[in-house]
């Protein structure tokens, strides 16, 4: 501290007396020194950052020795300006020192440079069109890259300016605030000196004033020592006053006054004693007086040394920050000025880099124009690359688009971004999906498990893979076969997710369409009782399986080992050696000849089976082998079946069928043994009862003949009576006798001309038809399969119940028509006449022998003609039937021949019967 | 009973025999008519043995009335034994019954019956029936000559 206390406060002359401290010269000095000085300390800061930003620069050493050597030139620069107003030379020549050994040992190190730093434009010059070229290339980038920081360093150079300038002013506020406050105590300092000096000036004057009085007594003295007195109270009073704010000279001034009291009182005695007693003071008395005397000095001195004090250590302060200031003042002159300076460079590099830039392309451009147009080629080359690649890329997009569902969500699991696959799958439109929750595809089936799997999974950031049945939006459901990647942040936090998924609906439902196939096949073959097998002849160990009706069937257990001849044992003992016949043959001869016995592929065989409870079974077995494209024998597929039932149901059938022919026989036998009495019966009637009938007539008549004149007119009229009733009675037997022929009748199917017979059969009316006005209206009928003698009688009766029943219409109409009835599939014949016609509710009793819906006294008739017509339309396996209404007519419909639900009805019934 | 014949009438019972008597009487044809009354006396007389072995096969009738309904043999198979033995053969034969049961119509005409009448109830049909009958074969048809017997008989069921 000695020593740098003798430095800096060695009793030199400032610099400035050597100016004359004309301010001109020394503000020219004091203003280039510190533009030296910024600009020094600026160029190690460049230099830094340069050194910084080229990390591969060779001689990076040199550039530090340069920074640090400028840096000192920079620091003497500032030390010359401090020495303008102190004498600090000491100082100022050790930096100088140091400079000086830095600038030393730099040229040193530089001298070995410079063969190596005269090399360097040369290389540089050699990788000059290649940076040009790359320089070209990024010149938009790089322009961006630079002028942003540039611009962002000015704004903020100017910005330091300011707050620099600001400092300045605050500073030199303070400054001249603390001057103007330091010379304000400077006076007060005087002013409590003065105030000392004058107290102590009249505290002398009073007790001199005294003192003299009381040695001489002479009254002119007494005014001086009382204005002295006075002034010197005021004085106190005035001291006090002063150094209210120094508690130390406070308590003096309080000193001063006690002292000043008690010489006072001793002035006074002494006065008085004077005056009173003309006595003078003793010595001691003065001894007294000038001991207190001694002690108001000492006080005012210690008082008076005190301000000085205080004077001297604010004039110090005073001084402090006024240097301080000043050099606030300049360095934030010197500073300002650097970042001016700095950024007007920067400005300047910038425009310059610009226009250097802008030199150099067009420089460049002819250069460039060549080597663009000689990598034309490959440039078009890697363009075409490129678009080759963008094209790839969107071929790749277009691809997946055509193969798969794409969506991506955020980590909500909102949609995002949807293609149209998945649009077209969902049946949503693209508008209803985005911004929606993947919940809306939600189709319920998979468990929440399964999702927060999926969830648990994909937030993890890993892949998820699987297979999910979504809900499209008419309700159908889909399945995708989806792939959720998670795409991540910098902090390997999923941002979102990207889904693809496949449509696999077709092969779930196959595979479900599979599954239910594959139960229904179990489920038939449990109904029906048919198990299937498989022997495996390309296996090593020849394996057979069996469906679970197999073992049902079998009755072996599950966990039976399965080999041909294992099961076996299942078979009935009786049948064994059958199956292996059967087995040999169609398997094991396939087997080792390459082509089963039976020279076919297919083998059948029935066997009986028995259980371990010793109930048989009978299976029907099937088998089939199967050959590869060389025809050997790869695999032989079966089935066996439960036939039990059949086979039960078969036998019974038999008996059945045996007991049912034998009773058939029996039956037969009773039937033509009956048949054979009808017919004598209907024989000997045809001959025995008519024989009387005509005998009866016959003489009856001979009698009228041979007597009837001597027969009385009453006698003659009961004759014709018998002779009626014979009539009827024969009629009667000869169509009850048609009647049972028509039954007994087989009938002999054959084409016959239906319109001939109706033709014959009206022919055959005509003699009816005499004297009455009869219009037939005969429709063209078909040809019909049938017995023509018994359709005859059909027409026959039909015509001739028309006829008898229209008797009493002109003109009668009667109609003979057909009409296709489209159910049966069979023409509807159709006689309808405009007679009497019927009550509908006798219906029934038309068609029955003997029945008859009117008296003979008004229609003529037997009551078997519809009975004989119902006959032999059943024995044609037809159908007849009427429709009437009373006066209104009648309609009678009749079918030769079975229609079509009546085929199937009656299917097994015979026809019509025997009388 | 050498006498020339018109007639033999077959016919068992006495009322359908006063009946057709009758009947032929009323039409002038019962002189010549001669009454067997079962089939076995009928192919007696005609084939002239039994009781008529005395009568001359020569002579036979003009016409043959059968009934179907006879005792001992019937009228079948009096017509089947008259119609195969080349002598009756020729020999016209009506069958006159009260029944027209089918089985009996084709059996008479397949043995070779000339005509087959059903007898009617009502009396003036079955007397016209029989005087048409009688008239019809005694004087409109021509039997064949004696010596071409054969020939003729066969010529005359042709025609008919």
């Amino acid at each position: 501290m000695q020593w740098w206390q003798q430095l800096v406060s060695a009793d030199f002359m400032p610099h400035g007396f050597c100016y004359m401290w004309n301010p001109h010269v020394l503000w020219l000095n004091v203003i280039s020194d510190a533009l030296i000085a910024f600009s020094y300390y600026c160029i190690p800061l460049i230099l830094v950052y340069f050194i910084r930003k080229h990390r591969d620069l060779p001689f990076n050493r040199i550039f530090w020795m340069f920074g640090t050597f400028i840096l000192a030139c920079g620091t003497t620069h500032i030390m010359e300006v401090w020495n303008i107003w102190h004498a600090n030379y000491i100082s100022a020549g050790l930096i100088k020192a140091v400079t000086a050994v830095v600038s030393v040992i730099t040229t040193a190190m530089l001298i070995p440079l410079v063969p190596q730093v005269i090399s360097l434009p040369e290389r540089a010059h050699l990788q000059e069109v290649n940076r040009k070229l790359q320089e070209e290339i990024a010149e938009n980038k790089r322009q961006e890259s630079i002028e942003t920081p540039l611009r962002r360093r000015i704004t903020f150079g100017f910005i330091a300016a300011i707050l620099l300038i600001i400092l300045m002013v605050l500073s030199y506020w303070q400054s001249s605030r603390q001057a103007s406050e330091d010379a304000d105590w400077v006076a007060h300092t005087y002013a409590v000196m003065d105030a000392i000096e004058r107290v102590s000036k009249h505290i002398i004057e009073m007790e001199t004033s005294a003192r003299a009085f009381s040695l001489s007594g002479e009254n002119i003295l007494l005014p001086h020592y009382e204005a002295a007195r006075k002034a010197a109270i005021g004085d106190v009073e005035e001291l006090r006053h002063l150094v209210l704010d120094n508690p130390i000279q406070e308590q003096r001034v309080g000193e001063l006054e006690r002292q000043l009291r008690s010489l006072q009182q001793f002035a006074s005695t002494g006065i008085t004693r004077r005056r009173d007693r003309r006595t003078i003071p003793q010595p001691e008395e003065i001894h007294e007086s000038e001991h207190l005397m001694e002690a108001v000095r000492a006080i005012t001195l210690t008082m008076r040394a005190h301000e000085l004090q205080l004077l001297e250590t604010r004039q110090q302060k005073t001084a402090a920050a006024q240097r301080l200031t000043r050099i606030i003042i300049v360095l934030g002159i010197f500073i300002g000025a650097g970042l001016l300076a700095l950024a007007q460079v920067a400005v300047n590099r910038s425009i310059g880099a610009s226009e250097r830039t802008r030199a150099q392309i067009n420089q460049l451009n002819a250069e460039l124009e060549q080597r663009v147009e000689q990598r034309t080629a490959s440039l078009k080359e890697s363009l075409t690359d490129r678009e080759k690649g963008l094209k790839e890329i969107a071929d790749q997009k277009f691809a997946l688009d055509q193969h798969a569902i794409v969506a991506f969500t955020d980590v909500q699991g909102t949609i995002t971004y949807v293609n149209d696959k998945f649009c077209a799958i969902s049946k949503y439109s693209r508008d209803e999906l985005l911004g929606q929750n993947h919940r809306i595809l939600n189709s319920g089936y998979h468990p929440k498990e399964f999702f927060k799997e999926m969830y648990h999974t994909i937030a993890n950031g890993k892949v998820w893979h699987g297979e999910i049945k979504n809900h499209a939006k008419d309700g159908t459901f889909y399945w995708v076969d989806t792939t959720i990647v998670p795409t991540l942040n910098a902090a390997g936090k999923p941002e979102r997710y990207v889904a693809i998924r496949a449509d696999i609906t077709e092969r779930k439902l196959g595979e479900e369409a599979l599954r239910e196939a594959g139960q229904l096949l179990l489920e038939t073959q449990r109904l029906a009782h048919i198990g299937s097998w498989a022997f495996n002849l390309t296996d090593a160990d020849r394996r057979l399986t069996y469906s679970d009706e197999m073992y049902q069937i079998t009755s072996l257990s599950p966990d039976t080992p399965l080999s041909l001849e294992s099961t076996l044992v299942a078979v009935h003992p009786e049948d064994r050696q059958t199956v292996q016949h059967w087995l040999d043959a169609n398997i094991l001869g396939t087997d080792q000849t390459g082509s089963n016995q039976l020279g076919s592929n297919q083998g059948e065989l029935d066997v009986r089976l028995m259980r371990p409870d010793g109930s048989v079974r009978y299976v029907s077995m099937r088998c089939q082998v199967h050959y590869d494209a060389a025809h050997r024998p790869i695999r032989v597929s079966g089935s066996t079946q439960d036939i039990t039932e059949r086979k039960l149901a078969e036998e019974q059938i038999k008996q059945l069928n045996d007991d049912l022919e034998i009773r058939v026989i029996e039956r037969t036998a009773q039937l033509e043994a009956v048949n054979k009495e009808l017919e004598a019966f209907s024989y000997s009637v045809s001959h025995d009862l008519r024989a009387p009938l005509r005998h009866i007539a016959g003489f009856s008549a001979m009698l009228v003949e041979e007597y009837g004149a001597t027969l009385d007119t009453g006698a003659k009229h009961l004759i014709e009576r018998v002779q009626a009733g014979t009539q009827k009675m024969g009629l009667l037997v000869d169509e009850l006798l048609n009647l049972a022929r028509v039954g007994r009748h087989a009938v002999n199917r054959r084409p016959t001309d239906l319109n001939t017979i109706v033709a014959e059969v009206i022919a055959m009316l005509a003699p009816e038809t005499e004297g009455r006005a009869v219009e037939w209206k005969i429709a063209e009928l078909p040809q019909a399969e049938c017995d023509g003698v018994l359709v005859r009688q059909v027409f026959q009766n039909f015509l001739t119940n028309a006829l008898k029943f229209t008797r009493s219409r002109t003109p009668a109409v009667i109609e003979v028509a057909t009409r296709e009835d489209e159910d049966e599939g069979q023409t509807v014949f159709m006689i309808r006449d405009n007679g009497i016609g019927f009550n509908m509710k006798y219906v029934g009793k038309l068609f029955g022998v003997f029945q008859r819906l009117h008296s003979t006294d008004q229609f003529e008739g037997t009551g078997i003609g519809l009975a004989t017509v119902q006959r032999v339309v059943q024995k044609h396996g037809g159908r007849v039937w009427a429709e009437g209404e009373v006066d209104k007519g009648a309609t009678f419909y009749f079918t030769l021949g079975a229609g079509k639900h009546a085929a199937l009805k009656a299917n097994g019934t015979s026809a019509g019967g025997q009388l | 009973m050498n006498t020339e014949l018109d007639i033999l009438l077959v016919e068992d019972n006495q009322d359908d025999m006063d009946l057709a008597l009758h009947a032929l009487k009323r039409g002038k044809l019962a002189n010549r008519i001669f009454v067997v009354r079962d089939g076995e006396e009928a192919l007696d007389f005609l084939f002239c043995r039994g009781a008529y072995s005395d009568r001359s096969p020569e002579r036979p009738p003009k016409l043959v009335l059968l009934d179907l309904k006879l005792p001992k043999v019937d009228g079948i198979e009096v017509l089947r034994q008259v119609k195969s033995h080349a002598p009756t053969k020729t020999i016209p034969v009506v069958i006159m019954t009260s029944s027209k049961e089918e089985r009996d119509l084709v059996a008479s005409y397949n043995l070779g019956v000339n005509s087959y009448i059903q007898k009617p109830v009502d009396f003036a049909q079955f007397r016209e029936t029989v005087q048409t009958v009688g008239l019809y074969w005694l004087v409109v048809n021509l039997p064949p000559v004696a010596e071409e017997n054969h020939h003729a008989a066969e010529h005359a069921n042709a025609k008919h």
